[in-house]
């Protein structure tokens, strides 16, 4: 790492983030099991394999229009979960609270936490509270570990990526990002726009029989075009995505163009990318869409074999690079 | 718009047009929006598209940001500043803070804002305390700023204006000779607040075709046509192709609210120098909030010649259209967003950066 400080960018998802992980946390912790390119890691137990994952969530503010912190920490370590391919069941919680902080607050989000946990089918079977002094912490910071078990002879991962395979997303992207920050009201900006955080469980085992089901991940910080780069970063391959068949609400749109963001590197909540092998890439679009968080998915792209990097082909023929995210557009979103 | 993107661009490909045609936009919102449309792949080879000087952050002189690190590190006092001049070098000595950013790192109380009624809040917030607001920016941005010093601010907070004018940059341009470029999109959100009517001084006196653009592909497209058609016909007069939001004399209040609270000065730009009627200043009698009023032991006129761009740095001739950002020696090598030696990959707005954000990674120059 050439940096000094950490700074915020070193949270983003994108280049900095890679390189602290990379640099500082793999390097001393290493260890078979580690991985630090996957969601969860696989723990041999039995015949069967258990998942084992964690995330610690700092979202400001802390509640916001279609979640909060406490369904954010439940559907995020959840999520990670469900793209590995196991189904989640058991969560610790971590609560670091700060001085101040209203307990009929803490009382809406910890209800709506036991809600999503309960969506989700998983139990929270270990806990832990601190109490931090004022101004040493943003209200609330939230920790969760979570295990599942993973479906039997399911092979995902992308090692099992292949030139030719699709790239699909579950629905529209830059939601949660995008009602974050409008929910700051930073920019003078208000509209009724809902993050999509949600448990993908529901779409993600829809897709786990599918043969020809490759790879999944949530697209969470740095958005879709952070986990496509990834995707080209281990298969080697080129990714083509077509703008115009890319879900993006029109309010995401706007507020985008206002600000000048990118969409396709906003966090989301609740959708998956997979990549499917082009033979059970129609199949897979049916079965989303004939779910309740599905209806908008949609095939994206393509990958082939050329130089490593996602390319995005604007409606009007004309072309430009996804790079790596550099710097953050929205910090804490989650 | 009646028109599609798709649309224009036959129009466009179906214009008999000369070998070579330059045309130069003034807007970083403009060029981030071709870049990522990636028109300049779909247009004709023929034609050529100018990022010009449309990064206030890439203009404002060196010697304002210098005063602000100066000011903050040793005032007690609130620096507030929009968010993209905070990472914007300066040409100090390596054991200095050579940005705000650094000047933070190093203790200053420094607060990135993205609009004045943020810094307002602040001052409220801290009534004891100096905050002054580090205030660079085009019309657009100083409109509201004209605006909170027209509504009255709290006592305890000065503007440290750097505002520029646009439109005197482009006639600096033409009035040189060989401008560079054959035609021009006038900047979309400028001439929102200060009207289309202030660029007719493009055809008018200087004979280049020149159309008002909004911020889609179809509005960019379709002010291309207008002026390739101008061209072709040699009739040169000012389209409007973002009537949706552009008037003729602009956004009258907004026009009120700068003549009532600021004066328009000379005003020296970033590696290019002095431009005349170009900044804008804050009118006497609203001196208590003029920080450099305020703070004058900060004002250091020798650094005018000291504060060119970095050695190396091609920014000055990025921002007046002479070269392509790729065309700068220091592009993707020495230069990255995250060690930027020049404005132009620090802002948003600088087309350096926005180049670099579309994935245009390697500099052409050999």
């Amino acid at each position: 790492m050439t940096d000094t400080y950490i700074t915020l960018a070193h949270g983003n998802g994108g280049r900095y983030m890679r390189e602290l992980i990379e640099d500082v946390f793999a390097r001393h912790l290493g260890n078979p099991l580690l991985d630090v390119n996957v969601d969860a890691a696989r723990l041999p137990w039995n015949a069967h394999e258990l998942m084992f994952t964690t995330d610690g969530f700092t979202v400001q503010p802390l509640e916001f229009p279609g979640g909060d912190i406490g369904s954010l920490a439940v559907n995020g370590t959840v999520n990670d979960l469900a793209v590995s391919g196991a189904t989640p069941r058991y969560l610790s919680l971590n609560a670091f609270i700060e001085e101040g902080l209203p307990l009929a607050q803490l009382d809406r989000i910890v209800a709506s936490l036991a809600r999503a946990a309960k969506e989700a089918g998983v139990v929270v079977a270990a806990g832990d509270t601190k109490v931090l002094r004022r101004g040493e912490g943003g209200g609330l910071y939230l920790a969760t570990a979570g295990i599942g078990v993973r479906m039997p002879d399911l092979e995902l991962g992308m090692q099992c990526i292949r030139a030719g395979d699709t790239i699909l997303v579950s629905g529209p992207v830059g939601d949660h990002g995008t009602a974050v920050m409008l929910a700051r009201e930073q920019f003078g900006l208000k509209g009724d726009l809902a993050s999509d955080c949600a448990s993908v469980l529901p779409l993600t085992q829809a897709l786990s029989d599918l043969p020809g089901l490759r790879f999944m991940r949530d697209p969470t910080r740095g958005g879709l075009a952070t986990v496509v780069h990834e995707i080209c970063r281990a298969s080697g391959l080129r990714a083509d995505l077509q703008q115009s068949d890319i879900p993006v609400r029109d309010q995401v749109m706007s507020v985008c163009e206002m600000l000048g963001y990118d969409p396709y590197y906003l966090a989301c909540e609740g959708r998956v990318v997979a990549v499917v092998a082009p033979d059970d890439a129609t199949a897979a679009l049916a079965i989303w869409h004939a779910l309740p968080n599905g209806k908008n998915a949609a095939l994206i792209g393509q990958l082939q074999s050329g130089r490593a990097q996602v390319v995005l082909h604007t409606p009007l023929g004309g072309t430009r690079i996804l790079d790596e995210l550099e710097d953050d557009p929205l910090p804490r979103i989650c | 718009m009646r028109y599609d993107a798709a649309y224009w661009l036959q129009k466009i490909h179906a214009l008999e047009l000369p070998l070579h045609v330059r045309i130069m936009n003034v807007c970083g919102g403009h060029e981030r929006s071709i870049t990522m449309a990636g028109l300049r792949g779909v247009l004709p080879r023929n034609i050529d598209l100018i990022p010009g000087p449309g990064c206030p952050v890439c203009v404002c002189p060196e010697e304002d940001i210098y005063q602000a690190i100066q000011l903050s590190l040793s005032e007690k006092i609130i620096l507030v500043a929009f968010g993209d001049m905070l990472r914007v070098p300066v040409n100090v000595p390596k054991n200095e803070p050579r940005s705000l950013d650094a000047a933070r790192a190093a203790g200053a109380d420094i607060r990135p804002v993205a609009s004045p009624t943020e810094a307002v809040q602040i001052a409220h917030n801290n009534p004891n305390v100096p905050v002054v607001f580090f205030a660079a920016g085009f019309e657009t941005t100083t409109a509201p700023v004209a605006a909170m010093l027209a509504a009255g601010i709290p006592q305890n907070l000065s503007v440290l204006l750097s505002g520029r004018l646009t439109w005197p940059a482009v006639a600096m341009l033409l009035e040189a000779g060989k401008p560079g470029f054959d035609a021009l999109i006038a900047p979309g959100h400028v001439a929102t607040i200060m009207g289309a009517d202030e660029w007719n001084f493009v055809p008018a006196q200087h004979g280049l075709p020149a159309a008002v653009a909004g911020f889609t592909p179809q509005s960019l497209l379709a002010a291309i046509y207008s002026v390739l058609r101008q061209l072709l016909t040699d009739r040169p007069f000012l389209d409007n192709c973002y009537p949706e939001l552009v008037r003729p004399a602009g956004n009258s209040s907004a026009r009120r609210q700068l003549a009532q609270v600021m004066t328009v000065t000379d005003a020296n730009w970033r590696g290019v120098g002095v431009i005349p009627a170009s900044g804008f200043g804050i009118q006497p009698a609203l001196a208590v909030h003029d920080a450099r009023l305020r703070f004058p032991a900060y004002n250091d006129p020798s650094r005018k010649r000291a504060g060119e761009m970095p050695p190396g740095c091609d920014c000055a001739r990025v921002v007046l259209g002479k070269i392509y950002p790729d065309q700068c020696r220091l592009y993707g090598k020495a230069c990255t967003p995250r060690a930027p030696v020049g404005p132009c990959m620090v802002s948003d707005e600088g087309a350096c950066r926005i180049w670099w954000a579309s994935g245009i990674r390697e500099a052409k120059v050999a």
